[in-house]
């Protein structure tokens, strides 16, 4: 303890800007090098074979030559992202017609209220099967699904955007007719765009999910399938490969949307 | 006289506004709700398909089944299941998130990573839970308590935020010691976050346990959906997923009850 900081406890003190001469980051850095290390000196001690686990420089080199097959990229990789971006793109339209109708009608409103907030505690994959049964393997109950995992974040934030326009913007818009369609496009979507675009963010993360679940649970086509039978075919470097593919994925179009829907936010600046 | 005719007015005015206010909240939802139930069965009723059922099939397909050792075997299984790593991932999330949480310093050092770790789509990584766990039960636990345990440390870390600095100054003067702290200070300041975490723990825990057991198909309320898929056997799948909404309202309406008790007493 410095001469300064004695006799005031260590949480009161502001906090500090290094610890053991270390900034934040890089000990974001260590903690994930840490973790890495772990998997490396797993993979490598006799406890576990190649049959198990794979060191990481395999599971790169793996992922590098999955990215350069033809096959991979077509029917795991490209199907996957098609099926996503068609997923985000339904949810989102449909979440924010939802979101509309309910801050129109009342009625509307408290009539999907109770659902809505329990909606989350309900495991939407469970209508995975019925769509499968209705609609057979393949494109349709994939993106059914995941619009519908997906759809509910897209109501909620919108909803909550609607709900956030001042009082004084709603006024003025009254004393200039503006109603219908006009009202929505010039009052209420950029009121609430910024929540919007949160709510977006959710659904991309939810569509993303939802598409890699449902192909790992029953499909024939997709990343989802694509890891899921490499394992049942004991290809566990291959298996590695992928998961790493789609780790990678995820973690860069989640940044990549981010960063382009933080542009939407004007309550930023 | 006028006294208590104004009392009646008033106890009788009282008495329709709550109607009203049950008319305006309660109604509507009901009504989507029978809404939905007579579409389907006009639908399945219109269809007249072999594979398409009624609400009421479903319904009573799902207490045949109940009466099968096998499937109530499967049932007993996940709610075991569920219940264990759902205690797990709270307990665990709780603990961590609190340690990490009173220090900002490591809250901003290690939330990047735990951010990122949880937007991944975990379901890809449970092929690893099967190949260290094997297709039993450990496995099928540990994934969903991972799919519980992320979700429940990050509410935990920002409720950490939710400590008042002043109540901090005051456990100073008052020299507490650091056991103390956590006890009369921190904690009690967390519950709300706590209680909050708890809740949205529970339907995720339960999502990641039902996706895994339709995955590893070998038992399980996620193996009984599947399985029926196979047999084309829809009442049944709907049945079960009656069954999967009870198992999941049932405890969010009293974990969000708690929620509201732990607002009401330690909320801001």
């Amino acid at each position: 303890m410095s001469a300064r900081g004695r006799g005031i406890p260590r949480y009161l003190r502001p906090m500090p800007k290094r610890v053991l001469g270390l900034p934040k980051i890089v000990w974001t850095i260590v903690v994930l090098i840490v973790l890495l290390g772990i998997v490396e000196g797993v993979a490598h001690s006799p406890a576990v074979t190649r049959f198990e686990l794979v060191p990481i420089e395999t599971m790169v080199r793996q992922a590098i030559s999955l990215l350069g097959n033809g096959s991979f990229l077509k029917d795991a990789l490209l199907h996957s992202s098609l099926m996503i971006l068609v997923s985000f793109a339904l949810a989102s339209v449909v979440g924010i017609l939802i979101a509309l109708v309910m801050h129109a009608f009342g009625v509307v409103r408290r009539a999907l209220n109770p659902f809505l907030s329990v909606y989350y505690s309900v495991p939407t994959f469970a209508l995975y099967p019925i769509v499968v049964v209705i609609f057979g393997t393949g494109a349709v109950p994939i993106v059914i699904t995941a619009s519908a995992f997906a759809v509910i974040s897209v109501t909620v934030k919108g909803l909550e955007g609607f709900d956030s326009v001042p009082v004084v913007i709603d006024k003025l818009g009254r004393s200039l007719e503006l109603t219908g369609m006009k009202r929505v496009r010039t009052i209420l979507l950029p009121a609430a765009l910024p929540d919007v675009a949160a709510g977006l963010k959710l659904a991309f993360g939810y569509s993303i999910i939802a598409v890699l679940a449902t192909e790992f649970i029953l499909a024939t086509q997709g990343l989802g399938w694509y890891i899921s039978n490499e394992y049942d075919e004991f290809q566990i470097a291959g298996m590695y490969g992928a998961i790493l593919i789609v780790a990678a994925l995820a973690l860069l179009a989640n940044a990549g949307l981010g960063a382009v829907l933080r542009r939407f936010d004007w309550r930023r600046w | 006289m006028s006294v208590s005719n104004l009392g009646s007015g008033r106890a009788g005015r009282r008495h329709i506004m709550s109607a009203r206010m049950l008319a305006n909240t309660v109604l509507p939802p009901v009504a989507l709700a029978v809404l939905v139930i007579a579409a389907w069965w006009v639908a399945a009723d219109a269809a007249h398909s072999t594979v398409f059922p009624a609400p009421l099939e479903s319904i009573t397909s799902l207490f045949d089944n109940l009466r099968l050792t096998e499937f109530d075997s499967s049932v007993i299984a996940t709610l075991e299941l569920l219940a264990e790593s759902y205690l797990a991932a709270v307990v665990v999330g709780a603990i961590i998130g609190v340690l990490i949480g009173i220090s900002k310093f490591w809250t901003d050092a290690v939330s990047p990573i735990i951010y990122a770790a949880n937007s991944l789509p975990k379901i890809v990584l449970f092929p690893v839970f099967l190949i260290f766990l094997g297709i039993g039960e450990p496995s099928r636990v540990a994934f969903a308590f991972v799919s519980g345990v992320m979700p429940m440390l990050l509410i935990v870390l920002e409720g950490a935020a939710a400590v008042k600095l002043v109540h901090l100054k005051l456990a100073a003067s008052l020299n507490m010691s650091y056991p103390a702290l956590i006890r009369k200070i921190v904690l009690p300041s967390m519950v709300p976050s706590l209680a909050t975490g708890a809740r949205l723990t529970f339907g995720l825990t339960f999502v990641g346990l039902l996706v895994v057991e339709m995955f590893a198909g070998t038992g399980g309320l996620g193996y009984e959906l599947l399985h029926n898929v196979t047999l084309v056997r829809l009442q049944d799948i709907l049945g079960d997923v009656v069954l999967i909404v009870v198992i999941s309202l049932v405890p969010t309406f009293f974990l969000r009850w708690l929620e509201g008790r732990a607002r009401a007493r330690f909320g801001a």
